[in-house]
């Protein structure tokens, strides 16, 4: 579908007409395409039920695609495990419900893939755990089981956890939307970080002050349709689509 | 819930005389004097059954089917050795057991339809039919082709039947996993067996062990049956010494006292296990 001298090398995630039907007939992606730069953090936001986050888990295939064309860091997803690895590896994820493992301590949560994917070694593993951990703020709780942290501290280890892999782009599906309100702003605030350390991220967010603060851009989706996607700055002042108009004066 | 349990008893409070009959029935008092109620029963049930049957009791015989000592020392008497088959059989069959329902749940959760058919069929067909049939089907029919002795028949009849119920029990363990645990490992690049293994399995293994611990202690119990192909297991035993001695109740109620110390021991064993993984 893409030549290559179509592609723009700055486009580092390409998603080209998805479709995706669920089997109980829900039409989650319908023909929508995307395109994320280099270092650019994208808000996709919509209704519920729009796609948004059936896009994200696209992306690293957690689900899979009916159609359509999905490039990523110039790698293509597609059927051969190889690429899925490779692509998994090059891409983040944060989930709404933080899927910390349980039975294992903060730093072993953070340390195991890096050795069962990266096959680093235990001490190195450990000492990049560390450091993540550190980075979002909760170096302290290494020793901890999840259940023992707050909601936010969990998704600050899931964060840190995703990040140990050394991830090209970072995928936040709706990461505070099952916070209690006083945590989401810690959680926002490691997602900032993130941003202004040039980390490409595409984000399903309800946040939209963290959207205007942050984003460069915005993608609006509905029924699995592209509607408007433009620079934060014209998404929030003057949207094109009368949708977005409408979707605006509902949630602000 | 908590609002909706004060209630009632509120309820009751208000009321003097049934305040205190509440007091009295939760009281350990109250308690001691069900136990001794139900005790005195099954005393004067057992007595009454026992004078009424006319059975001449000989326990005094029993203590040399167990043991013997003499100048040379102990020797097991038939009931030991019999009891020692018994868990040699149960101990083999309860690891090849768990490895069949392993496999075999993996094979019905995997994407393979040829794997999930299979396993369907062997599960179904296992549990469908009466493990007698399937160690004369083993023994008889299998063991000649296969070249297999007792033991080994024996072994592979009871794996392949507990190895059924394992499967459907590890495999529902296994499902009632989460699927976020799945795809966050996933997301990390990890592949399937390595999600299972560090992943699903550590955290299944925890609600899978109680029912698995009641699936081996009828194993053991199950083991019985082998007594059909004349392996001289404590089953085997018990029916020997009686054909020669009469002491019918005596030997049963012995054997069945061996077969709980075995099962106890078992369920002992693994509260042990459930705590470390509990600690974990």
């Amino acid at each position: 579908m893409f030549s290559s001298d179509e592609i723009n090398p700055q486009q580092i995630v390409i998603a080209a007409n998805l479709c995706k039907t669920f089997e109980n007939g829900v039409r989650a992606l319908d023909n929508f395409s995307a395109h994320v730069e280099r270092g650019e953090v994208v808000v996709v936001v919509g209704p519920s039920g729009a796609g948004k986050s059936t896009f994200l888990r696209c992306l690293n295939g957690l689900e899979d695609i009916d159609s359509g064309e999905i490039i990523i860091d110039d790698i293509v997803l597609n059927d051969i495990p190889a690429n899925r690895l490779a692509i998994r590896k090059e891409v983040g994820m944060v989930f709404q419900h933080f899927n910390l493992f349980p039975h294992m301590t903060v730093l072993r949560n953070v340390s195991l893939a890096q050795q069962k994917v990266k096959k680093n070694s235990r001490g190195e593993a450990e000492q990049t755990s560390l450091d993540m951990l550190a980075k979002v703020g909760i170096a302290d709780k290494a020793g901890s089981y999840p259940n023992q942290l707050s909601g936010g501290q969990q998704q600050r280890v899931a964060i840190a956890r995703a990040l140990a892999m050394n991830p090209r782009v970072m995928l936040f599906d709706e990461a505070t939307s099952a916070l209690d309100p006083e945590m989401i702003g810690e959680v926002l605030a490691v997602m900032k970080d993130l941003a202004s350390d040039g980390m490409t991220m595409i984000c399903v967010s309800h946040e939209m002050g963290f959207a205007k603060e942050v984003s460069d851009r915005i993608i609006f989706m509905e029924d699995g349709k592209l509607i408007e996607e433009c620079s934060t700055l014209q998404f929030f002042s003057q949207p094109a689509q009368e949708r977005t108009r409408a979707f605006l004066e509902q949630i602000i | 819930m908590q609002n909706q349990a004060k209630l009632p008893r509120q309820n009751i409070s208000s009321n003097t005389g049934n305040r205190r009959w509440s007091t009295l029935l939760r009281s350990p008092f109250f308690d001691i004097i069900q136990f001794i109620f139900l005790l005195t029963l099954s005393a004067w049930f057992l007595s009454k059954t026992l004078r009424e049957s006319g059975y001449h009791w000989q326990w005094y015989q029993i203590p040399q089917y167990l043991f013997l000592f003499d100048d040379s020392g102990f020797h097991a008497g038939p009931l030991l050795l019999g009891l020692l088959i018994t868990v040699k059989i149960s101990a083999v069959s309860l690891v090849l057991a768990s490895a069949i329902g392993m496999a075999t749940a993996m094979m019905q959760l995997s994407n393979s339809f040829v794997a999930r058919t299979t396993a369907k069929i062997y599960v179904e067909t296992i549990r469908n039919t009466p493990l007698l049939i399937q160690l004369f089907f083993i023994y008889f029919v299998l063991g000649p082709v296969l070249g297999l002795s007792r033991f080994p028949s024996a072994v592979l009849a009871l794996s392949l039947f507990e190895g059924a119920y394992a499967s459907e029990i590890i495999r529902s363990g296994i499902v009632s996993i989460h699927r976020g645990q799945w795809e966050a490992s996933y997301s990390l690049g990890m592949s399937n067996i390595d999600t299972y293994l560090t992943v699903i399995l550590p955290q299944a293994i925890r609600r899978i062990l109680p029912p698995l611990t009641s699936q081996a202690i009828s194993l053991i119990k199950d083991s019985a049956l082998v007594s059909t192909i004349a392996i001289y297991d404590l089953t085997m035993q018990a029916q020997a010494i009686i054909a020669e001695t009469y002491l019918t109740f005596e030997i049963w109620f012995t054997v069945a006292l061996m077969y709980l110390a075995v099962t106890l021991t078992l369920s002992l064993i693994v509260r042990q296990m459930e705590h470390r993984f509990r600690m974990n």
